[in-house]
């Protein structure tokens, strides 16, 4: 499978990660190879055995959350008991 | 060792190491280190990344809250692969770990700041955590124990999340049977992790005296065939070891391992992308100043604040579910990972252990595979199966390279048979005593 930059910068836009156009082509590259090795899967025998047991679910009841002050302290920035962010409509 | 002695030491040898990324000098108890991705209170949480510069995190994870009510008290944060993502600990946002054996090399990783901890007598014990090797292969290179147990056996809350399906948090010390202590401590079931098994705690230390006579090991033909050189003559004394125990060691056969790299690359990769979308610059950590949009913040804070390794497994989850290549990619992995779960529990029919060499090859030099992604990623391939299959695996020491690297022997069993687990591997300690030896390198 190769990776063309084009498609590098789909992914990237999928990812929300900013690259320069260099970093694009190396992970292209990069990828191109990685992928080149996972092939191997499509000749693989697959399936068999018992499914896995699901994970069991919790009962739904109220517990304390963190501590707001802590979350405070952690917010890059933070007002009137809100995160603040850049403008969200373009 | 106690507390003022593990802080001479690591004033002593973190300078050479780089074992640690913080130290906790008012640390009151049974000393311990921490790998920077389980959560802490009174230090911060890296995960040795940029992208969570300033970050403390507001809760305790479930396995440092059993330790503390044990008498334990954790003497510092140790250094890892950006997010737990590598096998050297080079791809830290800190700088590499150096291996207490040859301090040219790698200490393995992403636990690396761990396994070169306890190696270099740093501290007695440390948590670790495993995705793909993470705790067995830098305890290997390091010439300590390394524990990776059951899937859902300690709780994950509060383990910084990067595969979910494949994560646990993992423990290093010197002796099989210190491990065993600690598990017995950490491990149970915990509500705030849902994946958490609810099987008993099992006494973990019990059969540790018994020896390995009449224990069945099965050595996996497709792993071993390819083998040679030291860790080939390495390998072939360990089972002449355990047969001279009264141990039966025949062939055994599981032939998906060959595809585990394969397989891990695919739903590791994946089950990260998901999980690192929750660093985004909103609410804790690094937030870029060069965005004038809540989306250009996304983009830019993400692109500066993750290091090159992290980027690229993020770019290989996404693409893997995709539209488009989902079933060719992940359905796929998927498919063969259940072919590789069901040709482990046909191998455990005829043994109760399966043996591998815990690495491929002692410990490289630092530098030598950063350039080259899959020849890394190639470093965790007796590791993976373990972890794509859930079952509890550890690495204990089994001589050295005659160039003095430490070497290592991996042992598998079947779901929650860690007691059996540490019963073979102190068995295989009494017989060899590689645990005694200490690294001399870095005290020159």
């Amino acid at each position: 499978m190769k990776i063309t930059r084009d498609e590098a910068r789909r992914i990237a836009e999928l990812a929300h990660l900013a690259f320069d156009d260099e970093s694009l082509d190396r992970m292209a590259a990069e990828m191109t190879e990685i992928l080149g090795y996972i092939d191997q899967l499509r000749d693989a025998a697959g399936g068999g055995g018992a499914p896995e047991d699901p994970t069991p679910l919790r009962a739904d009841v109220v517990r304390p959350g963190v501590d707001r002050d802590a979350v405070e302290r952690n917010a890059p920035a933070w007002r009137d008991g809100h995160f603040l962010v850049p403008k969200v409509i373009e | 060792m106690n507390v003022s002695e593990c802080l001479a030491a690591i004033d002593r040898l973190n300078p050479k190491l780089n074992a640690f990324l913080r130290v906790n000098t008012a640390a009151n108890g049974k000393p311990i280190a921490i790998k920077d991705n389980i959560v802490t209170t009174e230090m911060p949480t890296t995960c040795a990344s940029r992208i969570l510069s300033g970050f403390t995190s507001p809760y305790d994870a479930t396995a440092i809250t059993r330790l503390r009510k044990s008498g334990y008290a954790i003497v510092g944060k140790t250094n890892l692969d950006e997010f737990a993502m590598g096998s050297s600990t080079e791809h830290s946002a800190f700088g590499p770990t150096r291996n207490p054996w040859d301090t040219t090399r790698v200490a393995g990783g992403s636990s690396g700041g761990s396994a070169a901890a306890v190696a270099a007598r740093m501290v007695p014990a440390a948590l670790g955590s495993e995705t793909g090797g993470s705790v067995r292969q830098p305890a290997a290179l390091c010439g300590v124990v390394g524990l990776k147990p059951t899937y859902g056996r300690i709780s994950r809350w509060g383990l910084v999340a990067f595969a979910s399906s494949l994560d646990q948090i993992g423990i290093v010390t010197k002796t099989a049977r210190e491990c065993a202590e600690l598990l017995g401590i950490i491990a149970g079931h915990d509500p705030l992790d849902s994946t958490s098994s609810a099987e008993p705690v099992d006494d973990y230390t019990a059969d540790v005296e018994r020896g390995a006579k009449g224990l069945r090991f099965g050595v996996v033909r497709e792993a071993v065939e390819k083998l040679e050189g030291d860790v080939r003559v390495n390998f072939d004394d360990a089972l002449r070891v355990l047969r001279k125990g009264g141990a039966i060691v025949e062939d055994a056969s599981v032939p998906a391992i060959v595809y585990a790299i394969a397989i891990y690359y695919i739903v590791a990769n994946a089950e990260a992308s998901a999980n690192l979308a929750r660093f985004d610059g909103v609410r804790y950590g690094r937030r870029s100043d060069h965005s004038r949009t809540v989306r250009d913040m996304y983009f830019a804070s993400r692109g500066e604040g993750f290091g090159p390794e992290v980027k690229r497994r993020i770019m290989l989850g996404t693409f893997a579910l995709s539209s488009g290549y989902y079933e060719a990619y992940y359905g796929r992995a998927q498919a063969v990972r259940a072919k590789l779960r069901s040709d482990f529990a046909t191998a455990f029919e005829r043994f109760d252990f399966l043996l591998t060499p815990t690495t491929p090859e002692p410990a490289f030099k630092i530098g030598a595979k950063t350039g080259d992604p899959l020849s890394m990623y190639l470093s965790d391939i007796f590791t993976a199966p373990a972890n794509l299959v859930g079952i509890p695996a550890i690495a204990v020491p089994s001589g050295f390279s005659p160039e003095g690297l430490p070497l290592s022997l991996q042992i598998m069993a079947p779901h929650f048979r860690e007691r059996a687990l540490f019963r073979a591997a102190a068995a295989f300690e009494r017989e060899t005593e590689y645990w005694k030896r200490e690294p001399r390198n870095v005290e020159c």
